[in-house]
């Protein structure tokens, strides 16, 4: 008797924690599924009046993939994809680079080099781009990818320190057992522990990756007075929102902003996994 | 992250001009002991090897002192010297009598002769420190040849850098890119902000000078009785520090509070809860914040469903609400404290994630042994997760205030186009209520051209935020406990 109603006292609890956690979620889901529904709308701008739309229909995700002088969803999607790439190219390696000269390699500048990126990081990387933005104006280099690729990557090398963290795990004796052997520093690097560090580099080629497609801020800084064909996925989906053209193309907002998101939501969910490795492995080793 | 961010702060400035002492001292000690060829190599950077018979190296030696004078003479003369007054000649249209077309006069331009002299004295920084590099290098090499030692080749030399030199190789390009787009641009930042740079005085056609502390003083509340800048920094200022505090309180909280929600044993299904939440941030932030921006507007969705439920009237009965909307994020005070709930919504699944990976590594003898004693769930959170967690994340969360200064995604994709101040006074310094510092900055450069006023903001942005991280990690130091979870 006794038993059972622990058990019964158990049951209800869970149900309870469950339900809890549920009604959670839900409140967080809810803005992503307006999203989604929204972007499967008939009507072109906002519905104001109930949270599911009215008439359901895919007309505006064929719209998208029909571009007009606004909305060049294809066009925005392939810049975006080509300045990702560039940048994940560069960021990874100076990342990699950073990480493995002051982690696994001693040398006198070592800690002085250390102390000059935390200061820098310091300085919020907006401020350091705004002065970027007086130079690259000055060059001409605004409203072109070059300078927007530069901006996402040169310094990327101050962010090594996750990468740093990881490869400090990477057994000391192994690398010295091959410079025993006769191995040169970059041969311990490239087929020594780059191979076996794999989740950091999976990490920081999505994380590098990413950058572009998640950012606003330097895109808008840089495309600033650009033409809509020459705009990112950001920056082309901020424009339909202007005042003026809100009320043509919300719907079609929202299914820009669907599409765009299920490849940053997989890449971005198989990121997190190492994200957390990352910053908690580091931290418990100090 | 802990011990290793812990301290290096405080040790950065000291460690660091440590390292530059010595480097003074071996360029003493070389050029005193040095033979002739170290001396001469003080004219000519290339004779010390030429001595040893390394003449690759000399050649490349002779040839970057060539360099380094030629855009001296080329380059450099042509703006440092008007790096005082930041040039003298106004732009002009002249009519020439050889072309018959008006052209402009030899101006100069300001922004050029500023951020070119800067360069110029980065450039001839880094040759003095190769040319005081090469002289102890040299005299390295006549040491080694007195004791008979075996010189390298230039085949052997080259060989060097995959081998103990390797991280020259790999530091070289990423440390060029820092240089170039941080460190230059924030000495440039620092040094507009002495100068008038603004819509007024806008390179090419008009120059700008220095003007000293002229406008910092405007800032603090000086510059005149039509300046608003110091009444509106102090609330962009009071907002900017509330909005930090608060939003990283909040979320990191949220998120230890989530994760120990989630990671109870009373769960079900905890991979498909985590993996909603983490959808939720998955989803970039211009897509998803811009999203709730309009859900929120003044006749957005929730407004609807207000209006239905009766809580508008409610509201305007109580006098909380003068419109016949909610201004959710269109007014003062409502704005405010919409934006943090909504970034609880964003913050909250990140800290989740960090959270939960430190309470996995919490110890498990420890967890057990409190149980054993007795210990009440409370108790265990109370006295061992939750310093265990303080003492990881403490860092973290000091990381996490700086980033809330200059969080400016959530407020400017929240509030841009929707927010406009009512207050005049604000409004004249292009400032509004929710602005944070950097948003202000932001602003002040895109649309008004105000780069004088928004390069001393951010000299202040970076002074909060390097006073405030001295401070934290000082204190953190003090309690330093670094043994106690090993």
């Amino acid at each position: 008797m006794k038993v059972k109603k622990m058990k019964d006292s158990r049951l209800s609890t869970i149900i309870l924690h469950n339900v809890l956690i549920g009604v959670i979620a839900f409140i967080w889901l809810i803005p992503i599924v307006w999203l989604v529904c929204t972007s499967f709308s008939a009507f072109s701008g906002m519905n104001t009046h109930t949270f599911f739309p009215e008439k359901w229909s895919i007309s505006y995700y064929v719209k998208l993939f029909h571009p007009d002088t606004v909305a060049q969803f294809p066009q925005w999607f392939i810049n975006t994809f080509v300045v990702a790439c560039a940048t994940c190219v560069i960021s990874t390696m100076f990342v990699l680079m950073v990480a493995y000269a002051t982690s696994i390699m001693r040398f006198p500048m070592r800690k002085p080099l250390m102390n000059m990126a935390v200061i820098l990081n310091l300085f919020p990387g907006m401020l350091a781009m705004i002065a970027v933005y007086f130079v690259l104006k000055t060059f001409n280099l605004t409203n072109s990818y070059a300078g927007l690729i530069m901006v996402y990557s040169a310094s990327s090398g101050l962010g090594y320190l996750i990468a740093k963290g990881f490869f400090d795990t990477v057994p000391r004796a192994l690398c010295e057992a091959a410079r025993i052997d006769g191995c040169s520093e970059a041969r311990i690097f490239f087929q020594m522990v780059i191979p076996m560090s794999r989740p950091i580099v999976v990490y920081t080629v999505i994380s590098s990756f990413l950058m572009p497609w998640m950012d606003f801020v330097y895109a808008k800084m840089i495309l600033n007075a650009g033409v809509s064909s020459k705009y990112t996925v950001a920056i082309g989906l901020y424009k339909m929102l202007d005042k003026q053209l809100i009320n043509d193309y919300f719907t079609q907002f929202c299914a820009g902003g669907v599409l765009v998101s299920i490849p940053i939501s997989i890449l971005f969910i198989i990121m997190q996994k190492f994200y957390v490795e990352g910053i908690t492995g580091g931290a418990v080793k100090g | 992250m802990a011990n290793r961010t812990k301290g290096t702060v405080a040790a950065a400035v000291s460690g660091f001009f440590k390292a530059i002492g010595g480097f003074f001292s071996g360029f003493g000690t070389a050029v005193a002991k040095g033979d002739l060829f170290v001396k001469l190599s003080l004219l000519w950077w290339g004779a010390g090897y030429v001595r040893r018979k390394q003449y690759v190296k000399a050649v490349i030696m002779t040839a970057l002192e060539a360099a380094a004078i030629l855009f001296t003479i080329f380059f450099a003369m042509d703006y440092v010297p008007k790096f005082g007054s930041l040039g003298t000649v106004q732009a002009e249209k002249v009519f020439n009598m050889d072309t018959m077309k008006s052209e402009f006069n030899d101006y100069d331009h300001s922004f050029k002769i500023l951020l070119f002299s800067l360069f110029s004295f980065v450039v001839w920084f880094a040759a003095i420190i190769v040319w005081i590099k090469n002289v102890i290098n040299v005299y390295k090499l006549q040491k080694m040849e007195e004791n008979g030692e075996h010189i390298n080749t230039f085949r052997e030399d080259m060989k060097t850098y995959i081998g103990e030199r390797f991280h020259i190789t790999l530091l070289t390009l990423p440390v060029l890119g820092i240089v170039v787009f941080t460190l230059i641009p924030i000495l440039l930042l620092v040094f507009v902000a002495f100068t008038n740079y603004d819509q007024n005085h806008m390179p090419p056609s008009q120059l700008f000078s220095w003007v000293g502390f002229k406008n910092f003083i405007t800032l603090f509340g000086g510059g005149g009785l039509t300046s608003t800048f110091g009444y509106a920094f102090v609330r962009v200022l009071g907002w900017t520090l509330v909005w930090a505090l608060f939003s990283t309180l909040t979320t990191y909280i949220g998120g230890i509070l989530l994760s120990l929600l989630l990671n109870s044993k009373k769960t079900r299904m905890p991979k498909f809860w985590r993996f909603l939440f983490v959808l939720t941030i998955a989803v970039p932030q211009f897509v998803s914040l811009l999203l709730v921006r309009n859900f929120f507007a003044d006749n957005g969705i929730v407004n609807t469903i207000c209006d239905n439920i009766g809580l508008t009237g409610f509201l305007n009965d109580i006098g909380l609400v003068g419109t016949t909307y909610i201004p959710f994020l269109s007014a003062p005070g409502w704005a405010h404290v919409m934006i943090i709930i909504i970034n609880i919504w964003v913050g909250v699944p990140y800290q989740m994630l960090i959270a939960t990976g430190v309470l996995m590594n919490i110890p498990a003898d420890q967890l057990e042994s409190a149980k054993v004693d007795g210990a009440k769930p409370f108790q265990i959170f109370r006295k061992i997760t939750m310093p265990y967690m303080l003492f990881i994340t403490g860092p973290a969360l000091v990381t996490d205030f700086v980033k809330n200064v200059n969080n400016f995604n959530v407020i400017y994709l929240l509030t841009q186009d929707v927010y406009t101040t009512t207050d005049q006074a604000m409004g004249n310094s292009q400032a509004q209520e929710v602005d944070l510092l950097v948003t202000w900055l932001f602003r002040l450069t895109q649309d008004y051209y105000n780069y004088k006023m928004a390069s001393v903001i951010g000299i202040i942005v970076f002074i909060i935020c390097a006073v405030f991280t001295l401070v934290a990690f000082n204190f953190m130091i003090k309690g330093d406990k670094e043994g106690t979870y090993q």
